[in-house]
């Protein structure tokens, strides 16, 4: 069964857009919540929102969701302004901290959510079966959801989520609560989503699971984008990366020292690996070319990788980190 | 918004008291059915029993030569020209009428209070974090999803209202062969003024997010209500605090007034002195349930 109908294709190209969009909560004390933000989310991208306590990812997604009322900017939804009720028609939500009323059961959950939402009869009584067998909830369905575990609640928000086929779902902590075998699960059906064309976005603080699973990543920090691009762009530490190659002779180890490090460890396949951190690509050339002219054959050159939990500790606690070749900085972009 | 609609009649069903209330409507109507026995001969009340006892003292079933009680059975009183019987013309008039008056009565000054505490929770639950997300992220407007839960309270202490008094008139009617359909609007007179107090629950839920603060600010505005009910209380207070006293008795709802003047009026069939108290009162809630409204489609949640 396809999990969703993301077949039509966005209106303009983008699922979701905001420009400048900024929410400041009144009180004795404003609290600048999202500085301006200009943001674009493509058909089919899966992408990952990710921040500290207090950075704003909750406000953002409210924002777009039509729960906040921003201070400035706006915002769009499969091409709708979020204060159009209809723009979130295709849109799917599992909101953190969800709660479905205890006196109800899963399935009856399903389809009086699905009913608000305005799906009809037919699809409801095709989808409700078939997304709770998807949750692993088909043999709780007739359950009081006041009997179910943090983890099936979880697994039930998600099949209310995708109850109306939606073509975008806001994930909020999804695998908040589940266990590693449910969160390889609801993992899965984020990579089903994604294969189906759906666009997702997701905010996580597992940060392996948005490191798995996102396309695309943006890090917010005190209200402020501070990074976005890909993982793989985020993740690649400039300027250094690690070499697979026949033994160093010594003269040719002691000729590049200083740029290239080898690595002490010895392998069982006779090979070597070092490190080497040149200025750029033409300098990684000009060390390649030394080492075959001192007949070293290169295995593998790839860039050193940094987990996205690393980079993100790194953004979090130095604010002026500048970002990298492929990132981009949120508002200075 | 018909699924909203389900929703709140759901955890209305959920919540026993609302059970309770229809279950205590029951028995009043199965008590007046089974336990009230009314020998009518003629047109005339011969005797009533309660429980199998006589429902009154002997003197309240002399009749005079017109077969109207020599004792109103409702005040105790002997009756004169000067001093009818409180209720109808007859001694089963006056059964009939004050039954129906008691009923009336108690579904006005208990009954509304029983359904405020059953149903005021509703409008915090509604805006509850984590609940609210869910429905204010589908395709339908703020002011639906607030009209589907207001909608559903309605619903079901309008049914609530029109099977308690319907089955008691229909008893009541049966019985004694005497029907008085103005009795019937006293349901309109019930109904008004719990949906009036519920715009106070409405307006603070939504505002506040407690059920506790809801209701006790609706109790509190009820009990300043019948504060300014006392007769002439604006001649009794200081001249500083008279324009308060006149300002606040005529903006406020008219508990007192709609419960001790309109709904006997209307139960007993007699003439009604003044719909004003009741309209204004419905204008009071009107206001109530616009700023609830409002307040809904411009909050944060």
């Amino acid at each position: 069964m396809p999990v969703t109908d993301a077949s039509a294709p966005p209106p303009d190209g983008a699922v979701l857009r905001t420009a400048g969009l900024a929410k400041t909560y009144g009180g004795r004390t404003p609290v600048e919540a999202l500085r301006p933000l200009d943001l674009e989310v493509g058909p089919g991208e899966t992408f990952g929102l990710l921040g500290p306590n207090g950075a704003g990812k909750t406000t953002l997604v409210k924002l777009l969701l039509g729960l906040v009322r921003p201070t400035a900017g706006e915002a769009t939804l499969l091409g709708r302004p979020v204060s159009d009720a209809d723009a979130r028609r295709e849109v799917g939500y599992l909101p953190e901290g969800h709660r479905f009323p205890p006196f109800l059961t899963g399935r009856e959950t399903l389809d009086l959510f699905a009913r608000v939402g305005g799906v009809d009869a037919d699809r409801r009584a095709r989808r409700a079966p078939a997304l709770l067998d998807l949750v692993r909830l088909g043999g709780a369905a007739d359950r009081k959801v006041g009997t179910y575990s943090k983890g099936m609640l979880q697994r039930l928000g998600i099949a209310q989520a995708l109850m109306n086929r939606p073509r975008l779902v806001f994930l909020d902590e999804p695998t908040d609560g589940v266990d590693p075998v449910g969160r390889r699960e609801i993992r899965e059906l984020i990579e089903t989503l994604r294969d189906d064309g759906v666009t997702v976005f997701l905010n996580s603080h597992l940060l392996s699971e948005v490191e798995r699973v996102c396309t695309r990543v943006a890090i917010l920090k005190d209200g402020a984008l501070v990074r976005e691009g890909t993982v793989d762009d985020l993740t690649r530490v400039g300027r250094a990366w690690r070499l697979l190659t026949t033994p160093l002779p010594p003269p040719t180890a002691e000729a590049l020292g200083g740029v290239v490090d080898p690595d002490p460890a010895p392998r069982a396949d006779g090979l070597a690996l070092a490190h080497v951190v040149v200025p750029d690509r033409g300098a990684l050339g000009a060390v390649l070319d030394r080492l075959r002219a001192d007949g070293v054959d290169v295995e593998a050159v790839e860039p050193v990788r940094q987990s996205l939990e690393e980079l993100f500790v790194e953004v979090v606690t130095h604010d002026d980190a500048p970002p990298r070749p492929g990132q981009r900085r949120g508002l200075e972009a | 918004m018909v699924g909203l609609l389900l929703l709140t009649l759901r955890e209305l069903r959920a919540r026993k008291v609302v059970v309770g209330l229809f279950v205590v409507a029951t028995l009043v109507w199965v008590v007046l059915a089974f336990a009230l026995q009314l020998d009518v001969v003629d047109g005339s009340l011969a005797g009533a029993r309660l429980f199998g006892q006589d429902a009154g003292a002997s003197e309240t079933l002399v009749l005079d030569g017109d077969g109207r009680p020599v004792i109103d059975p409702v005040t105790g009183e002997p009756m004169t020209e000067a001093a009818p019987p409180a209720f109808g013309g007859s001694l089963l008039e006056s059964l009939v009428f004050g039954a129906q008056t008691f009923v009336a009565g108690a579904a006005y000054w208990i009954g509304i209070l029983l359904a405020l505490f059953a149903t005021g929770g509703l409008v915090a639950s509604l805006v509850e974090r984590g609940g609210v997300d869910v429905l204010l992220t589908k395709p339908l407007s703020r002011s639906k999803v607030l009209a589907g839960r207001l909608a559903g309270v309605w619903v079901v202490m309008l049914a609530l209202t029109v099977y308690l008094f319907g089955a008691v008139w229909l008893v009541m009617s049966i019985k004694s062969g005497i029907w008085n359909p103005r009795f019937l609007l006293a349901i309109g007179a019930v109904f008004g003024m719990f949906a009036v107090l519920y715009g106070v629950v409405a307006l603070v839920g939504v505002w506040s997010g407690s059920a506790p603060l809801s209701l006790i600010a609706t109790l509190a505005l009820l009990f300043v209500t019948l504060v300014l009910a006392i007769p002439n209380l604006a001649d009794q207070v200081s001249r500083v605090w008279r324009p308060l006293v006149v300002g606040l008795y005529a903006v406020l709802p008219k508990f007192g007034s709609v419960g001790t003047s309109l709904v006997p009026q209307l139960a007993t069939g007699q003439p009604v002195a003044s719909l004003t108290p009741l309209l204004s009162s419905l204008a009071f809630g009107a206001v109530c349930y616009a700023g609830a409204f409002a307040l809904f489609s411009r909050k944060d949640y």
